[in-house]
């Protein structure tokens, strides 16, 4: 309520007092009036109803026993112009029975004469917080009707028996529903995507103890053209205060542009790489084999300048790879497909795997990681990317005889991987900079390590890509730490 | 030395090829050389080689193609097959690499930029 505090402060409830004693119509309204509200009288059932046709009023206490028109009969009447006007009737001699057969025709309570002051405060302030409940929850289902109308994705509710409680216009447009009316329709009747309905059952068949958002992603043909849209789904279960599932929230996203330009990218991306690393690749063989004196006898200052040659040439084909890489991973984050990996065991095998490099500088590679670790939602590729980065980088950046250390641990919901060396470390002016694309610390120490300065940024890249974080700590002279944060499944 | 094995090299980059080839004569083996998917077929068919280098990417039919048939054929199953995979992917790791499940059933690979040298011990493994 606290939202709406504008209206609410100019908002003066309006009540109407109708009796045909007038010390009982002068009694409530000068009881009410000192409470703030504003308050009108009329003086038969006739008056009543003229009245209450003129101007909304947000309470109205009645006596039923009236000559003229009876207390009945203006509660059945009012109850036609304004329904959610809050009806308190005032009954003479405790009747029950009236009052009873009041409240079933709508009245709110009833309040016995003779009544004191108090009583007929509190009974009102009841009334005044009932018609203000129900005035928010009309407000709050006006705002959310104009909200989910108003919303490009689709939007739909069912309840529990899997029927339609709400859905947009976006969302039936998405489905293909063309029909009349959607709310109310068993959910087979409006979407007839089969995987779009297993995931509404799933939703619902989730137990208690249990939340996850279901995603998939939909194929669905339009009728009209027979085109093709493409939507990402999500649905989840909405539950009460007990946890009980009331029903699932599904909203669709459609991505089509979005797959589109992915494609675009993708067949832009595999151009490149066909056409302008393969001729490098190609001339990179045909290099050694002219170095090798395949060709023929060959120079030593012949040789060594094909051989600068093809140095460059090498790096020029890693930069491609990089730079291919990195576009890939930008591109490919909607598609990119996640499976459950078993980081610890990928660590080790890229551990194994790196082993030989490290050996030949003297590097003690160790990998020590606790063996009962969860997997991870990750795209393997991906993760392997990351420790074969990070890895590399620890050993590159590591003089002989130093350690580089693998390891893995839970922290907070994160799997936590952490790469730590001996070696050169980063001078912390440069660290904030380290994730930058093409950058590369330079300095004497580093002057003989070559690489093309998009190692790290695609390790950050593929970890914000996973919803992850990337750390680095690091002091110079003694050795660097890079960790990095693999959110676990919610 | 007629005794060595036959080796049939499949790229659509006729200098890529050439390169392979000059690389794999200095050590003896015979070479046959193809283009394209299609034309590897008939090599295979011409030639029976012993082994097959083959391109991942390649016009009319691609490598992985390729390889699997190659693999399901009871004639020509026995053939080994090296794959040189590039498909703008960081091959500089593993194995695991590329896994479409055709792939798997390459006898090895060598990604993209060949070490020739490292090639030839791949290709001696298997052809001696």
């Amino acid at each position: 309520m606290a939202k709406e505090i504008d209206s609410e402060i100019s908002y003066k409830p309006r009540i109407l007092v109708i009796d045909d004693e007038k010390r009982i119509r002068d009694g409530c309204q000068k009881v009410l009036a000192q409470e703030g509200f504003e308050v009108e009288k009329a003086e038969t059932g006739e008056q009543g109803i003229k009245m209450i046709e003129e101007r909304y009023y947000d309470i109205v206490l009645l006596d039923l026993m009236m000559p003229g028109l009876s207390g009945f009969e203006v509660l059945a009447h009012v109850k036609g112009i304004h329904p959610e006007a809050v009806i308190i009737v005032i009954t003479g001699y405790a009747t029950v029975e009236h009052s009873i057969e009041a409240m079933k025709k709508g009245a709110f309570d009833f309040i016995p004469k003779p009544f004191s002051p108090e009583q007929l405060r509190v009974i009102v302030s009841k009334a005044i917080e009932y018609t203000r409940t129900l005035q928010d929850i009309a407000n709050e289902k006006s705002r959310m009707r104009v909200l989910i109308n108003r919303l490009a994705s689709g939007v739909m509710a069912t309840d529990n028996l899997k029927r339609v409680a709400l859905a947009n216009p976006a969302f039936l447009k998405m489905v293909g529903h063309s029909g009349e009316k959607a709310i109310g329709l068993p959910i087979e009747e409006c979407v007839r995507n089969e995987r779009l309905k297993g995931m509404i059952d799933q939703a619902l068949a989730m137990p208690k103890e249990e939340f996850v958002e279901l995603t998939d992603e939909l194929k669905i043909g339009q009728e009209r053209e027979g085109e093709e849209i493409i939507l990402s789904a999500r649905c989840v279960p909405f539950r009460d205060r007990l946890g009980r599932n009331l029903g699932t929230i599904t909203v669709l996203h459609d991505i089509t542009a979005l797959k589109k330009i992915d494609q675009l990218k993708s067949d832009f991306v595999s151009m490149v790489a066909h056409e302008v690393r393969n001729p490098m690749n190609s001339v990179l063989a045909q290099l050694k084999v002219v170095c090798d004196g395949l060709a023929g006898e060959l120079t030593a200052k012949q040789k060594d300048i094909l051989l600068r040659a093809a140095e460059k040439i090498k790096t020029l084909s890693d930069l491609t790879t990089e730079l291919l890489d990195l576009a890939k991973i930008e591109s490919g984050l909607i598609a990119q497909e996640k499976e459950s990996v078993d980081l610890s065991s990928l660590l080790s095998q890229q551990v194994a795997f790196h082993q030989a490099k490290a050996e030949a500088k003297h590097i003690r590679l160790e990998s020590d990681c606790p063996p009962d670790l969860p997997s991870v939602v990750a795209n393997r590729a991906n993760m392997e990317e990351v420790l074969s980065n990070l890895i590399t980088n620890a050993i590159h950046y590591t003089p002989e005889g130093g350690r580089v250390t693998v390891s893995a641990n839970i922290e907070n919901d994160y799997f936590c991987i952490r790469v730590s060396d001996t070696g050169i470390g980063i001078p912390k002016e440069e660290l904030s900079r380290i994730f930058d694309r093409f950058y590369r610390v330079k300095n004497e120490k580093t002057r003989f390590i070559t690489g093309t300065g998009l190692g790290l940024p695609i390790v950050k890249s593929i970890v914000e890509a996973h919803n992850g974080r990337i750390k680095v700590e690091s002091e110079p002279g003694k050795g660097s730490t890079f960790s990095a944060y693999l959110p676990l499944i919610s | 030395m007629s005794d060595k094995q036959l080796i049939l090299v499949v790229d659509d980059d006729p200098d890529l090829v050439e390169a392979v080839c000059m690389k794999l004569e200095s050590e003896d083996y015979r070479v046959a050389k193809a283009y394209d998917g299609v034309q590897a077929w008939e090599k295979i068919k011409e030639e029976k080689p012993k082994l097959v280098i083959l391109d991942v990417m390649m016009p009319n039919k691609n490598g992985y193609q390729v390889c699997d048939e190659i693999k399901q054929s009871p004639e020509y199953k026995d053939i080994t097959v090296i794959l040189l995979t590039a498909v703008g992917e960081a091959v500089t790791t593993t194995r695991y690499m590329h896994r479409d499940g055709i792939t798997t059933l390459a006898d090895d690979f060598i990604p993209k930029p060949i070490d020739l040298d490292k090639l030839m011990e791949i290709v001696k493994g298997y052809a001696g």
